[in-house]
């Protein structure tokens, strides 16, 4: 099939439909000017949020809500932090009262180094979350059982990471991830550790439905520049997936036909 | 043998006065109730609408709000 690279190519999520395959987190800009025309930059339809303790000693708000519109993004809160299932379930259904939507980033880390999800919890507080009727997209490592587990609990997809948050390190698994897509029933979202728009382009040719990047946008030395390169990469990878890749060989391929070529009398060949 | 009466708010430990209740506690702490969202141990509420629920000692409460993240 041919596929115009400018064709909307949508995809379906939590029954709703999506033109951007870039999703795009909030945290960690310098402000909010910057964070609102990196978003604008993406092109993405879906934002991270994180749920945190009121300061009792200092109130206020930070004026993250002030500068999202609400009315053209997808809100997907996360329970970042969260170390159990149980924690997870409260920070979930704190969200949902809070942003008055039903969907959820879930994350179950209880490793702060590596950043790490686990796997059981995760699955878990997934089963109680879909049961109790959120769109659940499980942050998870890149493991197909676990991915069809979490399906059958009923996730409106599957986030399996690229590399561990924050580590702009890009794909460091793409054999995993290859089995995740593989027969994949929802919408794989490749989260974390991409660090450059190829990292996406990546994810995307490989497959993937679409990606989350947040640290690489927000740390990068122009943040709106590299929301539009990400734009790019995931467009370019998209539409490398729907072309069809080339097998890849062992050995060259001559471009040029091999026929016809001018030659001069054979070089000696010494014996 | 009963101690003070106490509720745990965002983790820490607080004196209850007879009859307070949840909007008043957000007054208390002055928290603009529309920002934030509510749980009193497994109820959960947007802030902008708490009910007029008299807490009891013991009540573990979180008000939280949305900031950024990935």
């Amino acid at each position: 099939m041919q596929q115009n690279p400018h064709t909307p190519d949508p995809f379906t999520l939590g029954g709703r439909t999506f033109t951007s395959r870039l999703m795009t987190g909030t945290g960690k800009f310098t402000d909010f000017g910057v964070m609102r025309e990196a978003l604008a930059a993406s092109g993405s339809q879906i934002v991270t949020v994180a749920i945190r303790r009121v300061e009792l000693r200092a109130p206020g708000h930070d004026g993250l809500l002030d500068a999202l519109d609400w009315d053209a993004l997808q809100l997907l809160p996360n329970t970042a932090g969260c170390r159990t299932a149980d924690e997870a379930l409260r920070v979930a259904r704190l969200a949902r009262v809070a942003t008055g939507v039903n969907w959820i980033k879930l994350e179950v880390i209880p490793d702060a180094r590596y950043l790490l999800p686990d796997p059981v919890g995760t699955l878990r507080a997934a089963e109680a979350l879909a049961e109790d009727g959120f769109t659940v997209l499980p942050y998870v490592q890149a493991d197909a059982v676990l991915a069809r587990a979490l399906e059958d609990a009923g996730c409106a997809a599957v986030m399996p990471l690229a590399s561990p948050i924050g580590s702009g390190r890009g794909l460091r698994s793409p054999e995993l991830l290859r089995t995740v897509l593989d027969g994949a029933r929802v919408p794989i979202v490749v989260d974390a550790g991409l660090g450059v728009p190829s990292d996406a382009a990546q994810a995307l040719e490989l497959g993937a439905d679409a990606v989350l990047v947040n640290t690489a946008i927000a740390e990068a030395r122009d943040p709106v520049g590299m929301a539009h390169a990400f734009a790019l990469g995931v467009q370019a990878g998209r539409a490398a997936f729907l072309a069809g890749r080339m097998p890849e060989r062992a050995h060259a391929s001559p471009s040029s036909p091999t026929g016809g070529v001018v030659r001069l009398p054979d070089p000696e060949v010494p014996v | 043998m009963t101690g003070p009466a106490i509720l745990t708010v965002n983790g820490e430990a607080r004196p209850l006065t007879p009859g307070l209740t949840l909007p008043a506690l957000l007054r208390d702490l002055n928290i603009d109730p529309a920002r934030v969202a509510v749980a009193v141990n497994d109820d959960f509420y947007p802030g902008a609408r708490v009910p007029e629920r008299t807490l009891e000692a013991g009540d573990v409460i979180e008000i939280v709000r949305i900031i950024g993240g990935g």
